[in-house]
C-alpha cells in the first residue's frame, strides 16, 4: 500500500515536472513543409517526449484544437508560421513562443517570444568583416514600417563590430528606387558594402532586384543579404535558417518559460541559428580571395 | 481512345485547380523572403555540399528531377539531358547514348562513372553487353558532360562523361522501402538505410526487380529474306532479372563503397545476330569497390586524395544467333560466349590553391585491365558441324589479354585578370598496348555580366581500341587488328549561361567537333582506323518558374554530323532533339508532371538504302503525392500515353528492316514507406 501511494507520488512528479509543450504547425505542401518537419525535428531533439503536436490546415476549425490544448493542460505552446499562430489565441495560463514567420507587428508580438526568420544582423556584420575584412560601412534600404525593429538591432550591431550603419527610408517602390541611387551614389566598393534585408518593398525581386545586382556588380560593390535565393542571383553571401537548431532555439525558450513560470514573453528576436551560403563567382569578381574559408561555407554557388 | 484520356485528364486537371485554389493562403510569403523561390528552398533544406565535390558540369539531376519524371531506370533521365538521345542496339536493347551526333553501335564513346570510377569493360569498350538496365532509385544526382573530357578523365571521355553519384548518409537518413509494379509485369523492390554505426556513417542498398519486357512485333528480321524460317515476325525479348546492392561506409578521412548488380535471364533483345533469338538467355555481373582516403587539408592549401578501386564483369551468354533449320543446323547456329575481366586502379590526386590567381590540380594513376579468362563453346567453329563443342582453348573469339596504363595529368585555372579566367590542362596516358596518347584542354571564361557567363572551350578525347577490335578471332563478322591506335575527338565549343529574371534561366552551347582514325571494320571485317567525321550544332536550354506552382522547362538540341569517307549524314542521331517538361505542384503534397520527347529527322548510314525513319513525339505523365499519411508516397506514371509507334533506328544495312520498335503505353505504380 505504501508503495503504491510512492508510485503515485512519483508520477505525479513526473507529471508535473513533464508538463507537455504544444508545437502547432501548418499543414503544407512540400517544399515548405521540410522547413517545418526540421524545426519541428529540432523542438523535440530538445524537448523530448514531452511535445505533442498539431498539424492545422489553412482555415481549419480550431475548435478541437483549443479543447485538446485545455485538455492537455499545455502552459506553454509553441506556434509556427502565420497558419500555426492562428491557429492558437492563447489564454493566461498558456505561453506562446513563435517561429517560422519574418517579422509581426509589435502590438502582436507584445506578451510572446518571437524568433524571426530574419537573420540576427550581427552575424550578418560578423561575417561580413571576415569576407571583406576592408569593410567600414554597410549601407540599407528599409520599409520601416516592416523592419523598424531589424534596424534598431542593427544599428546597435554595427557600431559593436567597429561598422557604420547607413540606412535609408523607403515605403514605396519609387522611393526605393531613389534611395538606391542616392546609395550608389555615395559608395565606395573598397570600404562600403551593401544589405538586403527581408523587404517585399524595398528588396523587391521584379524591379528593384535585377537593378541593384546589376549596379553593383558593374561597381563592384559587395551586396550580401537575409534571403537565400539572392545568392545564385549574385550577392556575395546570405545567412538563412539552420531549421533544426532553430527548433531547438524555440524548444529552449518553452522550456525556461515552464522552468521559470515566467509568462512575459521577450517580443520580437532576430534569428541566430543560421548557415551561410556564397557566391564564389561574385567573390572572385570582387577580388576577395575565400579559398581558405571555403571549408566555413554550408553552400556555395555556382552550384556544380 | 487518345480522346478518352486527353478528356480524363483535362477533367482530373480541373477539379485538381479547383481544389488548389483553396489553398495555401500567405503562409509561403514569410518562407518565400527567407528562401527565395521554391527551388530554392529545397537547396537550402537539403544536406550539405562538401566544396571538394563541387565539379565543374554541364548538366546536373537530382534525385528530385528524377522522381518527379517518374523515372524508373537511368536512360530515362539521360534521355532528357540536352544533346544526349538515348537509342537502342539490337542486341539487348542495349543503350546507345547518342552524344551531338555521335552514334556507334557499341557506344564506347562515352565514359559511364559511378562516383567518378569507370564502370568500362576492356572487350568491347562499354558498360558491358549484359546490361539489363540501371535503377534510379539509390542514385543522389548524374552529373553530365557533353565534349570531350580526356584531359581530365582519360579513355572514353569521347562524346561525354555520365557520372552518377549515389546516396549517401546524408541523401538517405533513416530506412526507406519502395515497391514498383507496372506494364510488362515489371516488378521492384528496394529498401535502403542511411544512418550510424560503430562511428562510421553507413549508407546501404538492395533493389531486386523483375520483367518480361516490352513484346513489341519485330516483323523481319536477318534471316527473314532467306530461305530458312525465321522466328520474325515475332516479340522482341527484352525479359531480366536484376539484382542491385550498394554499400557505403564512411570514417573521419576514410571511405569504403562496394557495389553489386547481377542481370540473370537477360534475354536478347533483337537478336545478337539481328536474328530473333527468343531461347537466348544471359547472365551478367559486375562487382565494384574502392577505398578512399581524402585529407582536404593534408597541408595548407592543400587537398589530397588517394583511391584504390577494383571493378569485376562476367558475361556469359547463351545464344542461338541464328533459328533451327538455318544453313542445315537441325538446332540452329549456337555459340556460348563466356568472359571474366577485372580492373584494378590506383590514383593519387592533389588540389593546391596556395598561388593568388591559380587553382591547380595534378594527378598520376595506374590501372590493369584484364580479361582474365574465357570460355567458348558453339556449334560452327569446329568439327562436327552442328554439334556443340568446347572451343575455349581450340577455336575462341578471343584469348586472354590484358594491358596496363600509367598516367599523369595537370590542370591550372587561372585568374589572368578581373573576370576572366583560363584553364589548361593536359594528361598523358601511357598504355602498354599502342603507347602514349596527350589531351589538352583549354577554356576561357568571361564572367561577362552580373547575370551572363559567356566560355570558349577546346578539348581533345581518345578512345582506346577495345580487346575485341585488337585481338578478335574466329568470328565472321568482326577481326581484330593488334596495329591499331586510339580513335580521337577533337571539339570547339561556345557557352552563354544567362539568367534573364530570377524566375528564369537560359543557357547556349553552339558546338562543332571532328573525329579521326574511327576504328571501323575494313571489307574483310578486320577492325581498321579509317573513318573520319565532322559535325556541328547547337544546344538551348530554359527553366522558367512560371508561379510559385508551375515550373515550366525544356531543351532543344540541333546538330548535323557527316561522315567524312561519304561525305553524307554519319546517320542514327536525330538532327533535332526537343524536350520539353511541366511540373504543377497542384495542391499541398501532391505534384503532377508532364514530359513531352519529340525525335526528328533521323538519317540513315551512309551504306543503308532504307528510307528514312519516322520521327516520333511521346508524353509522359506522372502524378505524385508525399508523405500520405506523413510516412508513406505513391506515384502513377503513364509513360507514352498515346500510344505512339516509336522506333530507334536498327543498324545499317538494315538487317532488321522495320526497326526497332520502343514500348508502347505503359504505366506504373509506385509505393514508398519511409521509417
Amino acid at each position: 500500500m505504501l508503495l503504491g501511494a510512492v508510485l503515485l507520488l512519483v508520477m505525479a512528479l513526473a507529471r508535473g515536472a513533464e508538463a507537455p509543450i504544444a508545437v502547432v504547425y501548418p499543414e503544407i505542401g512540400e517544399p515548405y513543409r521540410a522547413i517545418f518537419e526540421k524545426i519541428v525535428e529540432g523542438i523535440e531533439d530538445r524537448a523530448g517526449p514531452r511535445v505533442v503536436k498539431y498539424a492545422v490546415k489553412p482555415n481549419a476549425d480550431n475548435a478541437e484544437l483549443k479543447t485538446d490544448l485545455r485538455r492537455q493542460e499545455a502552459r506553454v505552446v509553441i506556434a509556427l508560421g502565420r497558419q500555426g499562430m492562428k491557429a492558437v489565441v492563447p489564454d493566461r495560463s498558456m505561453a506562446m513562443v513563435v517561429g517560422g514567420v519574418v517579422t509581426l507587428p509589435e502590438s502582436e508580438a507584445r506578451g510572446l517570444s518571437v524568433i524571426s526568420l530574419s537573420p540576427d544582423p550581427s552575424l550578418l556584420f560578423a561575417r561580413l568583416k571576415v569576407l571583406m575584412p576592408a569593410a567600414k560601412r554597410v549601407l540599407v534600404v528599409y520599409d520601416p514600417r516592416s523592419n523598424a525593429w531589424l534596424m534598431r538591432l542593427a544599428k546597435e550591431a554595427a557600431r559593436a563590430k567597429g561598422l557604420e550603419l547607413v540606412a535609408y527610408e523607403a515605403q514605396d517602390l519609387r522611393g526605393a528606387m531613389q534611395q538606391y541611387q542616392a546609395a550608389f551614389a555615395a559608395a565606395d566598393s573598397r570600404t562600403d558594402a551593401l544589405w538586403l534585408p527581408q523587404d517585399i518593398t524595398t528588396v523587391e525581386e521584379g524591379s528593384v532586384l535585377p537593378m541593384v545586382l546589376q549596379e553593383s556588380w558593374n561597381r563592384s560593390l559587395a551586396i550580401f543579404s537575409s534571403s537565400f535565393g539572392h545568392v545564385r542571383r549574385g550577392v556575395l553571401f546570405a545567412l538563412y535558417p539552420d531549421n533544426v537548431e532553430l527548433g531547438k532555439s524555440l524548444a529552449g525558450l518553452a522550456l525556461g518559460i515552464l522552468s521559470s513560470g515566467n509568462h512575459g514573453g521577450q517580443g520580437m528576436m532576430p534569428l541566430r541559428d543560421v548557415r551561410i551560403a556564397v557566391n564564389l563567382r561574385t567573390a572572385q569578381h570582387l577580388g576577395l580571395d575565400l579559398s581558405r574559408q571555403q571549408q566555413g561555407f554550408d553552400l556555395v554557388f555556382p552550384e556544380p | 481512345m487518345n480522346r478518352t484520356i486527353v478528356r480524363t485528364v483535362a477533367a482530373a486537371l480541373a477539379v485538381a485547380w479547383a481544389t488548389a485554389c483553396a489553398g495555401q493562403g500567405d503562409e509561403e510569403e514569410d518562407l518565400a523572403l527567407a528562401y527565395g523561390d521554391k527551388s530554392f528552398v529545397t537547396i537550402a533544406s537539403g544536406a550539405r555540399q562538401p566544396i571538394a565535390r563541387a565539379p565543374a558540369v554541364a548538366t546536373v539531376v537530382t534525385a528530385e528531377d528524377i522522381a518527379a519524371i517518374g523515372a524508373a531506370d537511368l536512360d530515362e533521365v539521360l534521355e532528357t539531358v540536352p544533346g544526349i538521345h538515348v537509342s537502342r542496339s539490337p542486341i539487348g536493347y542495349n543503350p546507345i547514348y547518342t552524344i551531338r551526333g555521335i552514334h556507334t553501335q557499341f557506344n564506347p564513346q562515352v565514359l559511364m562513372l559511378v562516383n567518378g570510377i569507370p564502370i568500362t569493360g576492356v572487350f568491347v569498350g562499354n558498360r558491358s553487353q549484359i546490361w539489363g538496365g540501371m535503377p534510379v532509385e539509390n542514385i543522389a544526382r548524374i552529373e553530365v558532360i557533353r565534349g570531350p573530357g580526356s584531359a581530365l578523365y582519360g579513355a572514353d571521355a569521347f562524346s561525354g562523361v555520365i557520372n552518377i553519384i549515389t546516396k549517401t548518409v546524408a541523401d538517405l537518413n533513416g530506412t526507406q522501402l519502395g515497391v514498383r509494379a507496372g506494364s510488362f509485369k515489371s516488378r521492384d523492390a528496394w529498401v535502403q538505410h542511411g544512418g550510424k554505426w560503430g562511428g562510421f556513417d553507413v549508407a546501404a542498398y538492395l533493389q531486386v526487380g523483375a520483367t518480361d519486357g516490352q513484346r513489341q512485333n519485330i516483323a523481319a528480321d536477318a534471316v527473314s529474306p532467306t530461305p530458312f524460317s525465321s522466328f520474325a515476325p515475332g516479340p522482341v525479348n527484352l525479359g531480366r532479372d536484376a539484382i542491385d546492392a550498394r554499400l557505403d561506409l564512411a570514417r573521419d578521412k576514410w571511405r569504403l563503397r562496394a557495389g553489386y548488380q547481377q542481370r540473370a535471364n537477360a534475354s536478347t533483345g533483337a537478336g545478337v545476330a539481328s536474328a530473333l533469338d527468343p531461347k537466348g538467355s544471359n547472365f551478367g555481373e559486375r562487382i565494384s569497390t574502392d577505398l578512399t582516403w581524402q585529407d582536404t587539408n593534408f597541408a595548407p592549401d592543400l587537398d589530397v586524395t588517394a583511391q584504390a578501386s577494383y571493378f569485376y564483369i562476367t558475361e556469359q551468354s547463351d545464344l542461338t544467333l541464328y533459328p533451327p533449320g538455318y544453313l542445315g543446323f537441325p538446332d540452329g547456329v549456337i555459340g556460348n560466349p563466356y568472359k571474366w575481366e577485372r580492373h584494378l586502379r590506383f590514383n593519387l590526386s592533389a588540389a593546391y590553391s596556395g598561388l593568388q590567381s591559380h587553382k591547380l590540380r595534378f594527378g598520376a594513376g595506374t590501372q590493369g585491365d584484364n580479361l582474365y579468362r574465357i570460355k567458348d563453346s558453339n556449334n560452327y567453329t569446329l568439327p562436327p558441324l552442328g554439334t556443340v563443342v568446347d572451343v575455349t582453348d581450340a577455336a575462341p573469339f578471343i584469348r586472354p589479354h590484358s594491358r596496363r596504363i600509367n598516367y599523369v595529368y595537370a590542370q591550372d585555372e587561372w585568374a589572368f585578370t578581373k573576370d576572366w579566367y583560363l584553364t589548361a590542362g593536359v594528361r598523358q596516358d601511357h598504355y602498354s598496348d599502342f603507347g602514349n596518347t596527350i589531351n589538352p584542354r583549354l577554356a576561357l571564361v568571361w564572367e561577362t555580366a552580373y547575370n551572363l557567363t559567356s566560355k570558349l572551350l577546346y578539348g581533345r578525347a581518345f578512345r582506346p581500341p577495345s580487346f575485341a577490335e585488337l585481338y578478335n578471332i574466329n568470328n565472321p563478322v568482326l577481326l581484330g587488328n593488334p596495329n591499331l591506335k586510339p580513335e580521337t575527338n577533337e571539339s570547339v565549343e561556345l557557352a552563354f549561361a544567362w539568367q534573364p529574371a530570377s524566375t528564369l534561366q537560359a543557357n547556349l552551347n553552339l558546338f562543332r567537333y571532328r573525329m579521326k582514325d574511327i576504328l571501323r571494320p575494313d571489307a574483310s571485317f578486320t577492325v581498321q582506323n579509317a573513318g573520319q567525321q565532322r559535325g556541328q550544332g547547337l544546344e538551348i536550354e530554359l527553366v522558367w518558374e512560371a508561379s510559385r506552382s508551375l515550373r515550366l522547362s525544356g531543351n532543344y538540341a540541333q546538330q548535323r554530323s557527316i561522315d567524312e569517307v561519304t561525305n553524307q549524314d554519319a546517320g542514327n542521331a536525330p538532327r533535332h532533339h526537343v524536350y520539353a517538361r511541366a511540373d504543377w505542384r497542384f495542391m499541398p503534397g501532391w505534384a503532377l508532371n508532364a514530359q513531352v520527347n519529340h525525335v526528328a529527322d533521323r538519317s540513315r548510314e551512309p551504306s543503308d538504302i532504307r528510307p528514312v525513319i519516322q520521327d516520333y513525339r511521346t508524353v509522359d505523365i506522372t502524378l505524385r503525392k508525399q508523405k500520405w499519411k506523413n510516412d508513406w508516397d505513391f506515384a502513377f506514371s503513364v509513360r507514352n500515353l498515346f500510344d505512339v509507334d516509336a522506333r530507334e533506328p536498327s543498324p545499317a544495312p538494315g538487317l532488321i528492316p522495320n526497326d526497332l520498335p520502343l514500348a508502347p503505353r505503359e504505366w506504373r505504380f509506385e509505393l514508398r514507406h519511409q521509417l
